[in-house]
């Protein structure tokens, strides 16, 4: 299966995305745990984008997605400033008092142990970020149909 | 997907009650629900999350709002979060602060 969704970058169209990954992952045959982690994934990207890329203006986020039998691949494009989610990803700080933590980084490190497979390159203007997920007990390495 | 809140007092508990997704869209009314809560003065705040089958890091961002809110002598328990969702708390290393119930 191959899908593609424009949006505008809004809290409202996360729904849209969701529920594209939500296809994607069903035709892929992926089970409850994988379906919620490339879930989990493509939203906290896709909301990081609406709130800091885009900073609530004005923009579009790209959703395309590929699904092959245990195993979903989706590509994020957006136009906003460059910005590489490795950099921006900000591990737990357990040992901070409560009110001191910076959750906003938590997002994109929940993203990124979320999937098992991830890449970014910035090119022509855009961030352009690829996920893939696998059901659990996939061999690392099916070839794509 | 909508996010229900209720908000009830049994006892010295205040109970928060939450039915749906919790992610960026919908926190803002689980935010509105714990001002409320922490004006009980209750000393424990116990948030049941059986019914909530998706929680993004805004949930987290509600769940250390809930302990800037309340102060440092309530008890805030999370209680009955699916494995995923105690999953992302325990990352977040919310745990630690937080007790996680499955009762």
């Amino acid at each position: 299966m191959s899908a593609e969704l424009e949006v505008p970058a809004t809290l409202g169209a996360l729904g849209d995305i969701a529920a594209l990954v939500r296809r994607l992952a069903g035709s892929a045959g992926l089970g409850k745990g994988a379906s919620y982690r490339i879930r989990l994934a493509v939203d906290e990207l896709a909301t990081n984008i609406v709130m800091h890329g885009y900073r609530g203006g004005d923009g579009r986020i790209t959703v395309r997605g590929r699904s092959g039998p245990g195993r979903v691949r989706i590509r994020i494009e957006d136009h906003a400033p460059a910005f590489d989610p490795v950099q921006g990803r900000l591990p737990p700080e357990p040992h901070t008092a409560p009110e001191r933590r910076r959750i906003g980084g938590l997002g994109i490190h929940l993203a990124l142990t979320s999937v098992d497979e991830f890449d970014y390159v910035r090119r022509d203007g855009r961030n352009i970020s690829t996920l893939t997920v696998m059901a659990e007990g996939t061999d690392p390495c099916p070839p794509l149909p | 997907m909508p996010l229900s809140v209720s908000l009830s007092i049994e006892g010295d508990t205040t109970v928060i009650e939450l039915d749906g997704e919790l992610d960026a869209k919908t926190a803002p009314d689980f935010h509105q629900t714990i001002e409320k809560a922490a004006g009980h003065g209750t000393s424990t705040v116990e948030i049941r999350m059986a019914g909530v089958g998706y929680m993004a890091s805004a949930g987290l961002r509600s769940l250390v709002f809930a302990q800037q809110k309340v102060g440092e002598h309530v008890t805030i328990k999370v209680v009955g979060a699916i494995e995923p969702v105690a999953r992302t708390i325990r990352t977040a290393g919310l745990d630690r602060s937080i007790v996680l119930s499955d009762d």
